[in-house]
């Protein structure tokens, strides 16, 4: 048991923490992502364009072309997947 | 004439329930008969409810087959009917049915992994915040920190297991091959967080959950860490609660 954790103690825990968290930032999880649409397995959409999978995870085909995905931005545009049919396909930045 | 309400009690309590006969309100009209048209109906109802149980739980559905995972969801909208207009709002009953449901005893972790599962959808829908960084509390002087009061994310909920749920839960939506997750993993208490559109998991270093909580009942730090044991690992959960985006705001001193 910690019976009194003396605020020097407090201090060096939170120091830590800092340097633990340093280039790990919540705020900017995102920042430096971008939509990327056609590339989600049916379930695993981030979110939809339109339609009526209203959200996260609901997408129920494949590659669905109005689904999209975070992915590192700049990376978007050299997602290639193979659809049912043999083709290949490059993700988009905007629902196709 | 009757009264609507007693109309429509009448309905909706004979839309879940297969043995009750056609209500007197559904009339006869040309062409389909009522019977009919109220078998459309309830199986629309019941198939959406299944659909919406189905995007909640994909988990749950994962451990135990499509095929059981559609039964087991019928017996539950039977028994527990919507309560709310909202879809979204529906199946937050669906852990603790799980926790009675004998078919489903072999699977003991099952009720847990449902239970996180739900945490994230509701982490989904709760409202935005901006979560801060932990320079913030670093900033703050040293003998202040002992009463100083981390706000946490509107999303941000505990989910508390004996049985590894986290890893559980990883290995059947993340990796491309589940992996078997033996008795040697132990127990594993869950953050879910949402810091801005992506709903997050984190594995909790022991007894972060019961500190966390302490939190987020509006404790000042020094108090929530009070009961931890000695080996807590403090600056592991700070990391962990700021890096996940589950802090908010930072109050100084007692409240009022």
């Amino acid at each position: 048991m910690i019976n009194r954790t003396t605020n020097a103690a407090l201090a060096a825990a939170v120091a830590a923490a800092a340097l633990m968290s340093a280039g790990a930032n919540a705020q900017t999880a995102n920042a430096d992502k971008e939509r990327c649409y056609g590339i989600a397995m049916a379930g695993k959409n981030d979110c939809a364009a339109t339609g009526n999978n209203s959200c996260a995870g609901q997408s129920k085909a494949d590659y669905d072309a109005k689904a999209w995905k975070y992915v590192a931005k700049g990376s978007c545009a050299t997602m290639e997947v193979t659809l049912k049919d043999g083709m290949k396909r490059k993700g988009t930045l905007s629902p196709m | 004439m009757r009264a609507l309400a007693d109309i429509q009690r009448t309905f909706t309590h004979a839309l879940l329930q297969p043995v009750l006969r056609v209500p007197d309100a559904v009339g006869e009209r040309a062409g389909t008969s009522r019977e009919r048209r109220f078998r459309v109906y309830r199986n629309n109802v019941k198939a959406s409810l299944v659909a919406a149980l189905t995007a909640r739980f994909p988990v749950v559905r994962r451990l135990v087959g499509d095929e059981f995972f559609e039964a087991m969801a019928l017996v539950f909208i039977g028994q527990h009917p919507p309560l709310s207009p909202v879809l979204a709002e529906y199946g937050a009953g669906f852990a603790r049915f799980l926790e009675g449901f004998e078919p489903a005893a072999d699977l003991p972790y099952l009720p847990d992994v449902a239970r996180l599962e739900w945490a994230r959808h509701a982490a989904y829908h709760a409202a935005d915040a901006a979560p801060i960084g932990i320079d913030r509390l670093a900033a703050l002087a040293p003998e202040d920190l002992h009463d100083a009061r981390l706000v946490l994310h509107p999303a941000a909920a505990l989910v508390d297991s004996p049985w590894p749920i986290v890893s559980i839960w990883t290995t059947n939506s993340v990796d491309e091959e589940v992996r078997p997750i033996g008795p040697d993993h132990g127990a594993e208490t869950a953050l879910v967080t949402r810091p801005r559109h992506d709903v997050l998991i984190h594995r909790l270093p022991a007894g972060a959950g019961v500190a966390i909580a302490s939190l987020q009942a509006g404790r000042p730090l020094g108090e929530a860490i009070a009961g931890a044991p000695a080996d807590f690992d403090l600056p592991h959960m700070l990391a962990v609660l700021f890096g996940a985006g589950a802090i908010t705001g930072l109050l100084k001193g007692a409240p009022e």
